[in-house]
């Protein structure tokens, strides 16, 4: 066995395994006859699909955030219409006081430049924490901060109208676990971050990806309502691995 | 791969309908998946839903029909990402992997996400033989694996089991005082699970849809426990059929709005986890290391058969279980492995061997319902049909389903029908033992209001007596009224 980084074969060789599946469809190895046409638009094409996409938005901006509103509250996320900044935060320490909390973890995203949460918490008396790996805090640290705080905070890569969901990605600052472990959390939308459907996520996600010369990113997380199960007769119960309690502050 | 029982699947269907608290469960699934599903439909529109079922349908079938190319397509992108794709052609070498990557990489525990296919794989045993702490964290797979039994359904694996029984079970295993507020238990099971998450080496999950263009595995989840898995350990390890597959990274939005809205009528579920690779060295956590292994473990013999190569369209939404009238009587366990249902019956088959289950193929009624809710649109009566014509002409008699007296009176029933002049010395022989019946009362106890047998005194009759009534012989029959010049007045 050789190590991984020198490519570790393990099972059955790639060139045998192809090979026994196209005897069992009894054709070669000749790509698709007709191209596939998800796969074979050019970049040019895909920009084009996208400006289509940013300027419907434009459009329909303010229906499309009342649709998300909707579909979100649908989703099972307690929703919050806030006009200006001021108010997004007074419902932020609203949720904070309700839930007991005492400590607090938020990721590190522009959103939270605009929207300055930790002084107003920290008044509360609330330990807040930004989840930044330096040498004070390394990943470990951060890990058990993040197990310990009864709320996380984030903001949104974006946010679906069609299904109330939030959608986030992988940054620096942005661990996979703040919106996740704590039983509370919070996310802060901007109406930037606003997405009319499935299909335009996905374009704009291709889009980027080709851009990007191949570069996915390592996650993509849709989060809709609460963590839920109905495994015991079905009955519905929230918060069994992830937040029983979610809210989506939408600015604007 | 586990034990194999669809050989019982008659005995087993019996006790299961004999069952009061299984017949309880069934209920509860029966009125509520299926009807939140309709919702769902409603609220799209019939014409819509359909339109997307089509679509889906297409992309599927595409994939199948080029499935080594985009399996090719795959290896190049999980690769470029920084992950390793491994092919296993079936359950032992797929087991092999997994033990490897534990040896070698000192994995002391791992979490699993719900995987059917680590279920068909028997994967669990394994690590465990090795030293290997194993947690199942999907509550309904948790509580199978307290049980030590197998999953009832594909998307509620834990349904057959009531409250009281999750209860006496946490008490026996866990030690905790008997409680059966299904919120305190579903707490518990947070608790107990939560250190293990944190405390995982290796995260194992299966995978909803693999998209060949990015190299990214899709799950979709409502509980966390498969963000948990994918995100808290070191190591990543996705399972799934080389069947999972989808093109582009586009045609996932299709299968988003399909797969959830089917099986348990969400609009969309709480989760949705897209992972591609291991972490880059930008990402605050995720695993240092991510492989998926691919598994054929009889697929290719789907795919091999074109009558039966639509079955791997499936997507295991449980729809077609919820519909089902058999599986609503007998539940999952009855069909003796792992995928249970009216795909179950097709699946297993193929899977595990004719010969075994060669029962299964008679598990419906061919009503078509399964047809009709499935979102892939995947004609699973056509393919019931050909399993049981496969059962049927087989030329080894193990693989035949029918005993040979059934075989017999089938082949003379259809001597009867193609020869006119025998089925009328037929009907005359018959109509003479019917007076016979009527002359002597010894055999009256099988004509009781002289227009149906209802209780035929010996095999192969006394089998179809069993459930079904046979009408007498009339007086006169339809050929004969034809001859005459059929008139209403003559019937």
């Amino acid at each position: 066995m050789t190590t991984p980084e020198s490519g570790e074969l393990l099972g059955t060789p790639k060139a045998e395994f192809l090979q026994s599946v196209r005897q069992a469809l009894g054709r070669g190895d000749a790509p698709p006859a007709e191209p596939y046409p998800r796969l074979t638009d050019t970049l040019p094409e895909m920009e084009e699909k996208a400006s289509q996409i940013r300027k419907r938005l434009e459009e329909n901006l303010p229906a499309l955030l009342d649709k998300l509103g909707e579909m979100a509250a649908l989703g099972g996320w307690k929703v919050h219409r806030a006009s200006g900044v001021e108010e997004a935060i007074g419902y932020i320490e609203s949720v904070a006081l309700e839930s007991e909390s005492t400590n607090i973890v938020r990721s590190a995203q522009d959103v939270f430049d605009h929207i300055p949460v930790d002084a107003a918490l920290a008044n509360l008396g609330l330990k807040v924490t930004t989840v930044v790996r330096d040498e004070v805090n390394p990943r470990e640290a951060l890990r058990e901060e993040i197990r310990q705080s009864g709320i996380g905070i984030t903001g949104a890569d974006y946010a679906l109208a069609e299904t109330g969901s939030l959608v986030v990605l992988p940054r620096q600052g942005l661990s996979r676990l703040v919106s996740l472990v704590p039983p509370v959390h919070i996310a802060l939308v901007r109406p930037e971050d606003l997405l009319e459907s499935l299909d335009d996520l996905f374009l704009l996600r291709r889009l980027e990806y080709h851009q990007r010369g191949g570069e996915m990113g390592s996650y993509l997380n849709f989060i809709t309502g609460p963590s839920r199960t109905a495994d015991i007769e079905m009955t519905i119960v929230e918060g069994v691995h992830g937040p029983k309690e979610v809210h989506m502050v939408i600015l604007g | 791969m586990p034990e194999i029982k669809t050989q019982d699947f008659s005995a087993a269907s019996v006790a299961a309908i004999a069952d009061p608290k299984l017949r309880r469960a069934l209920d509860r699934v029966a009125s509520g998946f299926e009807v939140a599903r309709l919702a769902r439909v409603a609220d799209a529109t019939p014409e819509v839903w359909d339109a997307w079922r089509q679509e889906a349908r297409e992309i599927k079938a595409h994939t199948i029909e080029h499935l080594d190319h985009y399996l090719d397509l795959l290896h190049t992108t999980v690769t470029a990402a920084g992950g390793h794709l491994h092919f296993a052609k079936d359950a032992g070498q797929a087991n092999e992997i997994v033990a490897h990557i534990a040896r070698t990489r000192n994995v002391k525990v791992a979490t699993k996400s719900k995987s059917m296919v680590s279920e068909e794989l028997a994967l669990n045993p394994v690590l465990e033989s090795m030293g290997v702490e194993v947690w199942e964290t999907d509550l309904g797979e948790y509580i199978i694996q307290l049980a030590e039994e197998t999953p009832s359904h594909l998307v509620a694996p834990a349904l057959h089991k009531s409250k009281e029984d999750v209860a006496e079970l946490f008490t026996e295993k866990l030690g905790i005082p008997y409680d059966e507020d299904i919120y305190h238990m579903a707490t518990t099971a947070r608790e107990v699970l939560r250190d293990k998450f944190m405390e995982a080496d290796l995260g194992i999950s299966g995978a909803n849809f693999v998209v060949a263009e990015t190299g990214t595995l899709v799950i979709i989840t409502n509980e966390g426990n498969g963000r948990l898995c994918t995100s808290a350990p070191r190591i990543h390890i996705g399972i799934t059929g080389m069947e999972k597959v989808i093109p582009s990274m586009q045609d996932l939005s299709i299968f988003l709005r399909l797969l959830p809205q089917s099986a348990t009528g969400q609009r969309i579920t709480s989760y949705v986890s897209m992972t591609t690779g291991p972490r880059r060295s930008d990402d605050e956590d995720g695993p240092e290391e991510f492989h998926l292994i691919l598994v054929d473990n009889g697929r290719s013999k789907m795919l091999a058969d074109p009558a039966l190569r639509e079955a791997l369209y499936c997507i295991r939404c449980g729809a077609c279980l919820n519909i089902c009238p058999v599986y609503a009587r007998i539940g999952g366990h009855a069909y003796g492995w792992v995928y249970p249902g009216p795909i179950g019956a097709v699946v297993s088959p193929m899977l595990v061997g004719l010969k075994q289950a060669k029962e299964l193929p008679q598990a419906s009624s061919l009503c078509g319902a399964c047809r009709e809710v499935c979102p892939i649109k995947i004609d699973i009566p056509r393919m019931l049909l050909d399993l049981r014509k496969k059962t049927a002409e087989s030329p080894d008699p193990s693989v035949r389903s029918a005993p040979v007296i059934e075989r017999a009176s089938a082949r003379l029933y259809a001597r009867l029908m193609c020869g006119p002049r025998l089925l009328r010395l037929a009907v005359r022989f018959g109509r003479v033992l019917q007076k016979v019946e009527r002359a002597i009362p010894f055999f009256s106890f099988m004509t009781k209001d002289g227009k149906w047998i209802r209780n035929a005194p010996l095999p192969p009759l006394s089998r179809w007596t069993r459930a079904r009534d046979l009408p007498i012989l009339p007086k006169k029959t339809f050929h004969e009224l034809w001859e005459k010049g059929l008139s209403r007045d003559d019937s």
